[in-house]
């Protein structure tokens, strides 16, 4: 035996798991995104149960392709995703900053800041799109309602009360609707998981080495200059991280979608499936394989991107 | 180049005093050495001079003007840190040229001033690499780079050769001595180390606990310790230390004579020297031996039980080991007041 037989024969379980975990199901959705297979069928009860005889070739692919929530769902999982990264990067970047310096009480603010990570994702839709973004329960509503009553109070002043007089009355926003749910669930997402990029970029600006700074503050540079050309840096591989956790998690967003709006209007991937998957197995595999597609093709973008950080 | 003036200068972090008014006058050109032990507050005195630190109390003057309120970019001193301190990110061109592009310095003139450096301290191949490609002494040349470029009245060199192996110690220091040398600008420099700072100083500032306890040219701190704490601080082995009684009977009267807790006679291991019983300042017998090659350090016993070392060049042969004399000449003899420690 070489040197590595034995090394390789202990790791051969564990790799074997791991590709039939794998496999097993990219597999079975391989092959249902090629036959005819649905859960109800009156008219033909043959294509209920899978098998080859009900070959469709590419049928469900082209069916899904020309499905009209498809290119949607695919411009609303990238949005989605691309927004919630790029706003947790820059709120976890401020927020990780400011904690940074020593003040009094800095663990409890830890702490608190924290906490939304550990709220269930559908607690999490049903509270921010009842009790805050609701355009008349929520505080959207009441604030909105309150600022109409100011103004409205202002407009009897004198003078001044001519000015307000030509405001319009702010109507609250209804984040259920089709053209701004996406945004709602983007909100309460990125809510969600910047705790998650401040607790990583925290622990990174703890490892910084202060000497750089002190060295940078005699070579003249501002508080800007130093975070741009040392801390920026210095965060570049934990960036990379937060960027890629969350892409490949935000892709498969599910329960948000579904309690802010049924799919209404921001179907991503994933829920489209789950439509599909509602009678459809074939359609649903086909859409699953496009969704491995994306997935790789994103995950492909972002290694080019951010993987020479990661191997640095 | 400017001069340096530290007037009454305290240091406190909260209710902690570690500064106990320093007061020091650092001429245009000179290099000037802090040493003492660990903790004594060398490097907070040099961060306050370069405004890494707040002064608690007292002012700190460069080039005639008061700096305290100055910030750090703008008191013409330029740093060395003991762990480089060097941009992990940018490349060593970059490194060097970070400070003149802050100053908004022109690209050309930039370019001339890194080459230059890099010339001087023979780094022109590694310009374009990371630090993380440099070997420590390399990383070390970057450093000093880094300050030479800014064309600073006054370089900061806070213990730049602890992190080094000692063969690139010596070689650093050596360099270190010639960029003075060649730049001839105002040089303050920490170390813990009084052999760096017995070559390199014009002018030595021992410290001590937040306070100066002596100022002077080498040769003066060599031969004129003001107390047994720089007495046994510079030169090495350490000077040693003799009460009354442990001198033999030959010793020189005013040696001998006077209170047993009054005085304290100090003399150098490189000054003891083998004599006839009859100068004899002290006797002893050899405990140890450990041969250096160059010279011997004699490990001895007087005959309280005063234990001290004599530098020789060897052992004379057929010296009875269980009695041996030493004496020394008047002029290497220190005396110190046993209570105070100064010399007397
Ligand atoms: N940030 C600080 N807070 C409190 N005490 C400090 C701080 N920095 C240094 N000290 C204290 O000041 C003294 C001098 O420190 P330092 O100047 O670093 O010593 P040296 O460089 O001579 O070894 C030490 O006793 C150290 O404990
Ligand atoms: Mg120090």
């Amino acid at each position: 035996m070489s040197d590595r037989t034995l090394p390789r024969l202990l790791q051969t379980p564990a790799v074997l798991l791991l590709l039939v975990w794998m496999l097993v199901p990219l597999g079975m959705t391989l092959f249902f995104s090629f036959i005819r297979y649905v859960l109800n069928s009156l008219r033909r009860p043959e294509w209920t149960s899978p098998s080859i005889d009900n070959w469709r070739g590419f049928g469900n692919y082209q069916f899904v392709w020309n499905n009209d929530g498809f290119w949607l769902a695919i411009y609303n999982s990238v949005f989605i995703v691309t927004s919630i990264v790029v706003f947790t990067v820059i709120f976890g970047l401020a927020i990780a900053i400011l904690v940074n310096r020593s003040f009094p009480g800095r663990g409890i603010v830890r702490v608190l800041l924290i906490s939304p990570f550990f709220v269930m994702p559908a607690v999490n839709a049903v509270l921010w799109i009842n009790m805050i973004l609701d355009p008349v329960l929520g505080l959207q509503g009441i604030a909105v309602a309150g600022l109409n009553e100011m103004i409205d109070g202002l407009r009897d002043f004198p003078v001044l009360g001519g000015f307000f007089s030509l405001w319009p009355e702010l109507s609250p926003i209804s984040f259920r609707a089709t053209q701004t749910s996406a945004y709602a669930v983007i909100i309460m997402v990125t809510w969600q998981w910047t705790p998650f990029a401040v607790l990583i970029f925290m622990t990174s600006l703890q490892s910084e080495d202060q000497q750089q700074k002190e060295a940078a503050i005699l070579d003249g540079a501002g508080k800007w200059s130093m975070f741009r050309n040392l801390t920026l840096p210095h965060l570049g591989r934990p960036i990379a991280i937060v960027v890629m956790i969350q892409a490949i998690f935000h892709l498969s967003l599910y329960a948000e979608i579904e309690i802010v709006s049924r799919g209404n209007g921001n179907k991503n991937l994933p829920y489209l499936i789950g439509e599909f998957a509602t009678n459809n197995i074939g359609a649903a595999s086909a859409a699953g394989i496009f969704a491995v597609i994306l997935a790789n093709v994103i995950a492909i973008f972002l290694l080019r991107m951010v993987g020479k950080t990661l191997m640095d | 180049m400017a001069s340096v003036t530290i007037e009454q200068v305290i240091k406190r972090y909260g209710d902690t005093q570690v500064m106990h008014g320093v007061d020091l006058d650092i001429q245009d050109g000179e290099f000037v050495v802090f040493v003492g032990p660990s903790g004594c507050g060398k490097s907070t005195l040099l961060r306050m001079i370069a405004g890494l630190e707040d002064i608690s109390d007292g002012t700190i003057e460069i080039g005639g003007t008061v700096v305290n309120e100055v910030a750090p970019a703008k008191r013409g001193v330029a740093m060395v840190f003991q762990t480089y301190a060097l941009y992990p990110h940018m490349t060593v061109y970059n490194n060097m040229a970070f400070g003149l592009k802050q100053a908004k310095m022109d690209k050309a003139e930039i370019d001339k001033r890194v080459r230059a450096a890099g010339e001087i301290l023979h780094i022109t191949d590694y310009l374009e690499r990371t630090p993380k490609a440099l070997s420590g002494g390399q990383r070390q040349r970057v450093a000093i780079g880094r300050a030479i470029v800014r064309e600073p009245e006054v370089f900061l060199f806070d213990e730049p050769l602890s992190n080094l192996d000692a063969a690139l110690r010596v070689q650093t220091r050596l360099e270190i001595a010639r960029l003075h040398k060649r730049l001839g600008t105002t040089m303050i420099y920490v170390t813990h180390d009084q052999v760096e700072a017995m070559t390199l100083a014009d002018k030595i500032v021992v410290l001590r606990d937040g306070r100066v306890e002596q100022v002077g040219a080498p040769v003066d701190l060599y031969e004129r310790p003001k107390n047994t704490f720089v007495a046994q601080f510079i030169g090495s082995p350490k000077m040693n230390f003799f009460a009354p009684s442990a001198l033999a009977a030959t010793a020189p009267a005013d040696l001998r004579g006077g209170s047993e807790d009054a005085l304290l006679v100090g003399i150098r291991p490189e000054h003891l020297r083998v004599c006839e019983p009859s100068e004899a300042i002290v006797t002893a017998r050899l405990d140890l031996i450990e041969n250096l090659g160059e010279h011997v350090l004699a490990h001895m016993v007087a005959t309280d039980g005063t234990e001290f070392i004599a530098k020789m060049e060897t052992l004379p042969e057929g010296a009875d080991t269980s009695a041996m004399q030493f004496t020394a000449a008047p002029e290497r003899v220190h005396r110190f007041d046993k209570a105070s420690g100064l010399r007397q």
